[in-house]
């Protein structure tokens, strides 16, 4: 068939055999199984050419990596509540879903991949949405290279001049409705990261902000100043109550992030403590601060309606 | 090489948060910046925004004489390095450097000659072959520094690229940058929180607090003459004093102490029709003398204070004291062994002191 097209297509380019990139300037078309893709050349298809080929082949956008046949099963597993059957099924637990990011025109699918890729020993698994989003596969074994998606967040920033966030879903120990746990990571992501603007988050990390940003627009008000009270536009204070909670209520350890002395620290936390009656070196207290905090910065936000958790997972 | 030009600009987040606003800086070409100012105050911002990783809301960004605010990051001839120094665990250093370089396609022979180059100036030669976990901290990131050498870029920005060193390292890396600038002479924007790492590197400072520049100057300039209370505080280390006190004819009055304040200073605090009103006295506190000599020379500057607390530091000796209830630090020659319990003479050098607007808190001049 190869032969017999290029026959009528001169510029014919098999990937992996002729060229090793994916050109722009062509069109690519591979079949059912990914066995063999093929580019002609646009200035040698017109319309009716593309609809035809497109009747025997599968049309394929060069901005995105073909998918291996891994990735498809995954595809379809996000999809549809079914999964593939039998030996042919190359989905297995644990694994865990890592949404990201990145902004329009700052760089393609296939370069994102190829440099994410060099982060990890085994093959990653991406699961494309747009050009601009998708979500990592991670096997528990794959994950261990010792890199966190922070390091990688500045790594790729460094290389590819693009910002990129990642949002990591907890570890599924089996891969049943994987299509309801896939909606709940990405939904979370995206609501998340309207709240936060780390650049790299857990399920754990976000759950605060999701409790916070379904209360009502009242009452994050009512707790932001029930709790802050006087300190609720003092910019050191809110810090010093961030860090603290980030370094695990760890006096040393905050004093040091704050470029403070622990005394100071220790006397500020005391100035709190006399003036709101809460003592933020006790963690169901350090919490309910923490939790006033993101109410407060919620505060004047109004959310959209509509139910985070709809989806389960 | 390059200069850069930022007019106007402001950064307002989605949230109404404004980050940065009515900044306006020119960078001058080959020039070392320093970004410094407490967590939050904008300067991350401003360098992301400079590297097209954050939108510009309002203002223009030019990098030489293009303006580039609609241009692609990867367009804007920059080269960055962070905080996290991490590198690519499964290559080799060699790879590490040469790896943004094989992602545009650049020729094998260039990369070579590239890497080769930024291995040299780091004195990396002997480690290209090295993983990354087979290298110490410094090493790695000097690395991250090479992967920023290879681009050839007309910019560097760094986002407080020696944060996660210990104090050890940091120091010594501090040197280091301070060095490749010196050699590659390329114009570079620093960020950091670290007033000492922001005084002993930068060609030129720019403090900043609540997205707003307080005050852009060299490192000496801004030490010895802060725009406001805000850069004397922050600028400096221990901090410069700070007493809220009045001025009564020639005296400036704190707590029941009377300082004689000097004829110029006195001539312009008197053209702003400053008698009698409430002023604050900034003194940094190697301007605060113990030593017999400058006491009996300078009787009309002497206070007499408690020491509180006294930290040995080797060659001198950090003194905690106050006066009107008013704290101090006064760094002084360890060589007269002052102990806290004590009470003892002090002497301000009045010719050295700021006095700063009591309700603005900026500096009268």
């Amino acid at each position: 068939m190869i032969d017999r097209l290029r026959k009528i297509y001169p510029s014919l380019l098999l990937y992996g055999e002729d060229i090793d990139t994916l050109d722009s300037d062509y069109k690519w078309f591979s079949d059912e199984e990914n066995t063999r893709v093929l580019g002609i050349h646009e200035s040698e298809l017109a319309p009716k050419d593309i609809a035809l080929l497109s009747a025997f082949l599968l049309p394929h956008n060069a901005k995105f990596p073909l998918p291996t046949k891994e990735e498809k099963q995954w595809q379809q597993a996000i999809r549809s509540a079914e999964t593939p059957p039998g030996s042919e099924n190359r989905i297995s637990a644990p694994f865990r879903f890592t949404y990201f990011s990145f902004n329009k025109n700052q760089i393609t699918p296939v370069f994102f991949k190829a440099a994410l890729q060099e982060l990890f020993e085994k093959q990653i698994l991406i699961l494309w949405d747009s050009e601009t989003e998708g979500i990592l596969v991670e096997k528990k074994e794959a994950a261990d290279d010792g890199v966190s998606y922070g390091q990688i967040v500045d790594l790729l920033m460094s290389d590819l001049y693009v910002k990129i966030r990642f949002f990591s879903g907890p570890f599924r120990q089996s891969t049943e409705a994987v299509h309801a746990y896939y909606r709940t990571v990405k939904n979370t992501a995206v609501k998340v990261f309207a709240h936060s603007d780390k650049a790299a988050m857990t399920y754990a990390d976000a759950v605060p902000h999701l409790m916070v940003a379904a209360a009502s627009k009242e009452l994050r008000q009512e707790i932001g100043q029930t709790v802050l009270q006087e300190y609720i536009s003092d910019r050191e204070t809110l810090e010093m109550i961030e860090v603290l909670v980030r370094c695990n209520l760890n006096i040393s350890e905050s004093a040091k992030e704050l470029h403070l002395h622990r005394n100071s620290l220790q006397y500020r936390l005391d100035r709190f403590s006399e003036k709101t009656g809460i003592d933020i070196r006790q963690f169901h207290q350090a919490m309910a601060v923490y939790l006033a905090l993101l109410a407060k910065r919620q505060g004047g936000q109004q959310h959209p309606p509509g139910n985070l958790h709809e989806d389960g997972g | 090489m390059a200069g850069l030009s930022l007019k106007n600009v402001k950064k307002v987040y989605e949230n109404d948060v404004v980050s940065v606003q009515d900044f306006n800086l020119e960078v001058r070409d080959k020039e070392f910046l320093v970004l410094v100012g407490p967590s939050g105050c904008g300067k991350s911002t401003t360098l992301r925004m400079i590297a097209g990783l954050e939108d510009i809301t309002e203002g223009d960004l030019y990098i030489g004489d293009k303006r580039v605010n609609d241009i692609a990051p990867k367009d804007r001839d920059i080269a960055m390095v962070f905080q996290n120094y991490a590198l690519y665990p499964h290559m080799n250093v060699y790879d590490n450097m040469a790896f943004s370089l094989k992602l545009r396609k650049m020729k094998k022979q260039e990369i070579k000659t590239r890497v080769d180059r930024a291995a040299g100036i780091l004195g990396l030669e002997n480690y290209l072959s090295r993983k990354p976990k087979a290298l110490s901290g410094g090493q790695r990131q000097r690395v991250a520094l090479g992967r920023a050498i290879v681009r050839d870029a007309e910019v560097f920005l760094m986002d407080e690229p020696l944060s996660n060193l210990d104090a050890k390292l940091r120091v010594q890396m501090r040197a280091e940058i301070q060095k490749l600038h010196q050699r590659l002479q390329t114009t570079t924007v620093y960020v950091t929180h670290d007033q000492t790492e922001a005084m002993t590197m930068a060609t030129r400072l720019v403090v900043m607090k609540d997205g707003l520049i307080q005050q852009v100057g060299s490192p000496k300039e801004v030490y010895e003459k802060p725009n406001n209370v805000f850069v004397g505080g922050f600028i400096g280390s221990p901090p410069m004093n700070f007493f809220l006190g009045h001025l009564q004819g020639e005296h400036f009055i704190v707590g029941d102490e009377k300082i004689r304040v000097p004829e110029g200073k006195l001539k312009t605090l008197r053209a702003q029709d400053y008698d009698g009103k409430d002023v604050i006295l900034g003194i940094r506190p190697e301007d605060i003398h113990d030593e017999p000599l400058f006491i009996d020379s300078s009787a009309d500057t002497k206070i007499r204070a408690t020491v509180d607390v006294a930290e040995l530091m080797g060659a001198e000796i950090i003194l905690y004291s106050s006066i009107g209830g008013q704290n101090f630090i006064a760094r002084v020659d360890a060589r007269y062994g002052t102990e806290a319990g004590q009470p003892i003479d002090l002497a301000f050098d009045l010719s050295k002191a700021h006095f700063f607007d009591a309700a603005s808190e900026l500096r009268i001049h």
